[in-house]
């Protein structure tokens, strides 16, 4: 095998620094703000901030495989997270369903009752 | 390893866009379910294949479908502009965003990884449950927080079986003798 094809192979197979799966989780995470921010879809919404919630997911994961000290308890909180985003989106839902048999609309504009 | 990080990271990352930007809101829970998928990847990558198996399976498998339950119930056919998705008030929206991407980068940027490696995480099912469970070393916490979530799942079924429900007298249940 030449040396520049083994260089390569080991530029493939180096691992992955911290940092890639934090900046992922970041970029994911602005992804989410902006969506949750901007569109007027409550369903739409709850997607968004699902996605949020996963990209705090894999932070955690992260940090719970890369740094030594923590004794891999970030998996243990992100089952947690998981557990409350399910209760969550089944909530939120619900809510959303019950907007909708009274406002006939999930547009989070015109939801405005309670707006001053 | 960087071929897969560039893939998963690509398929996430993408996805997600979608999901903000598809005009067709079974498009964006489709989208969602990519963006799920590829970070059931990152845990494969990650050491914590029972965290992806979880994550495949409540997220692509039970929210996903919650969530398509939900545009059924709601949707009407709708035209189909970026201007009747996007609120007006999009810039502040994309400027909050983008200046919280920004800080969480500069975060990541300035702080100092060095003796960070991986392989620390629970591998195994059985050291993952130690932890959840907060036996054999790991911290005790866990277990109270295991009880919470339990209590707070079963409050949010019920919550959500009380909210969802068609009060009585209250339009018409089609197939149900009165």
């Amino acid at each position: 095998m030449p040396p520049q094809a083994q260089q390569l192979l080991d530029a493939l197979n180096q691992t992955i620094p911290l940092e890639g799966y934090l900046i992922v989780g970041a970029i994911m995470f602005a992804i989410g703000a902006y969506g949750a921010l901007v569109r007027r879809n409550a369903v739409v919404v709850f997607m968004c901030i699902e996605l949020m919630i996963n990209a705090v997911n894999l932070s955690l994961v992260a940090f719970s495989d890369y740094l030594p000290d923590a004794g891999g308890a970030g998996a243990g909180y992100a089952v947690l997270v998981i557990a409350v985003a399910a209760a969550e989106v089944a909530v939120g839902l619900a809510v959303v369903l019950a907007v909708y048999r009274s406002r006939k609309t999930v547009n989070v504009d015109e939801v405005n009752l309670m707006k001053w | 390893m960087i071929l897969a990080f560039a893939f998963l990271a690509g398929m996430t990352l993408v996805s997600a866009l979608g999901v903000v930007l598809s005009r067709n809101v079974v498009h964006s829970a489709l989208f969602m379910s990519g963006s799920f998928l590829g970070i059931a990847g990152f845990f494969v990558m990650l050491n914590a294949p029972a965290l992806a198996a979880f994550q495949v399976l409540i997220y692509v498998g039970a929210v996903t479908v919650v969530i398509l339950f939900g545009i059924m119930f709601t949707q009407r056919p709708q035209v189909r502009r970026y201007r009747t998705i996007i609120q007006r008030q999009h810039w502040p929206g994309f400027f909050v965003a983008v200046g919280i991407g920004a800080f969480l980068a500069y975060i990541v940027a300035i702080a100092d990884w060095t003796g960070t490696g991986p392989g620390n995480g629970p591998r195994g099912v059985d050291a993952l449950g130690n932890i959840l469970l907060g036996v054999n070393g790991a911290p005790p916490i866990f277990g109270l927080l295991f009880e919470v979530a339990s209590v707070l799942l079963l409050v949010a079924i019920v919550a959500a079986i009380v909210v969802s429900r068609r009060k009585t007298g209250e339009g018409v249940d089609r197939g149900v003798e009165e």
